[in-house]
């Protein structure tokens, strides 16, 4: 027989992000999706960050890579708590993936939780993991061309940073471009440029991050 | 590139959706993937029958309904649909400020089930 059904492909995931959620909002714990292809400086970034709000913030991180413990043990050196999941071969994070992860975080005693999700330009931004937002990096070496080759995770970022800004008079890229066009597909986003290196730009990404949770 | 965990979302929500109805087994299983939900049906095909073996859909067929990306303009107020995976503006007055209305499903719509 038929049997007619009205069911999300992703309702499992789904039903799952939104439990994450409502432990994170139990806990009064503001959380960030942070996306980028591998390389655009996820980890450098928040290494900046932490730096710039410890003391203002209780921060924890939870990294998603396809194997190894680089990125949690730079983390670890910052003396914020931090989990490595390691997806063994997925291209991103699922909610599952973060709530396996949440007995292993004091909750109560963070205010915001960076979970930083597998380098990858398309995937990550298809499954939500329970985020309160999804923020985005892309450095200028990766060129002036990527919002419109990869308009979703553009579509789906409620910040775009725009890192490696000190290599721009070494570079051959329309940073202008970038902006125009991350703004056409998301109109509502809110564009940063900074670079992790020199630390231009930081203070404005961070007083954005406090306007967010206060 | 993560047609697999699709795939395997939507076998887990057939196989709990059959038995859910008192049903033991799924010969078909219809689903809507939008133009623009970046899912490839051949590939979401191809993991379908490789992960669904050891399951009571070991004998389903997959059977997908592709969704143009359609939408309504915010400036113009007209309505739109194309064959295009992402759209920039609205393809009447080039405005960047539009409503999607379909093509990010990715949604199983029925079950065959005995």
């Amino acid at each position: 027989m038929k049997l007619k059904v009205a069911s999300k492909i992703l309702g499992a995931n789904d039903r799952l992000a939104e439990e994450n959620r409502r432990i994170f909002t139990e806990n009064n714990v503001y959380v960030i999706n942070l996306m980028s292809s591998p390389g655009a400086g996820k980890t450098s970034l928040l290494e900046s960050t932490i730096k710039a709000l410890n003391g203002n913030l209780r921060i924890g991180v939870i990294e998603g890579d396809i194997t190894g413990t680089d990125d949690a043990a730079r983390i670890d050196r910052l003396g914020v708590p931090v989990v490595q999941i390691n997806t063994g071969g997925a291209c991103h994070l699922d909610a599952n993936m973060i709530y396996e992860t949440l007995g292993d975080l004091d909750l109560k005693g963070l205010d915001l939780l960076f979970i930083e999700n597998v380098g990858n330009l398309v995937c990550p931004a298809e499954f939500k993991v329970g985020e309160d937002l999804k923020v985005m990096i892309l450095s200028l070496t990766e060129g002036h061309d990527k919002p419109l080759k990869y308009p979703l995770m553009f579509q789906e970022s409620a910040a775009l940073l725009i890192n490696k800004t000190d290599l721009k008079p070494y570079l051959d890229v329309d940073v202008e471009k970038i902006r125009k066009d991350a703004l056409s597909l998301n109109p509502a986003t809110k564009i940063f440029e900074v670079s992790c290196k020199t630390g231009q730009g930081i203070d404005d990404w961070t007083g954005w991050l406090r306007t967010l949770i206060s | 590139m993560h047609e697999v965990s699709i795939a395997e979302g939507l076998l887990a929500t057939a196989v709990n959706e059959c038995k859910k109805s008192g049903y033991g087994r799924i010969e078909k299983v219809s689903i809507k993937i939008g133009k623009a939900s970046g899912v490839m049906p051949e590939a979401l095909l191809f993991a379908f029958d490789a992960m669904k073996s050891d399951t009571i859909a070991g004998a389903a067929v997959l059977d997908i309904e592709e969704v143009p990306l359609a939408g309504t303009c915010l400036t113009c107020k007209k309505d739109f649909e194309t064959e295009e995976s992402y759209l920039l503006c609205c393809p009447h007055c080039d405005s960047s400020s539009f409503k999607i209305i379909s093509g990010r499903e990715l949604d199983i719509t029925e079950l065959e089930v005995f």
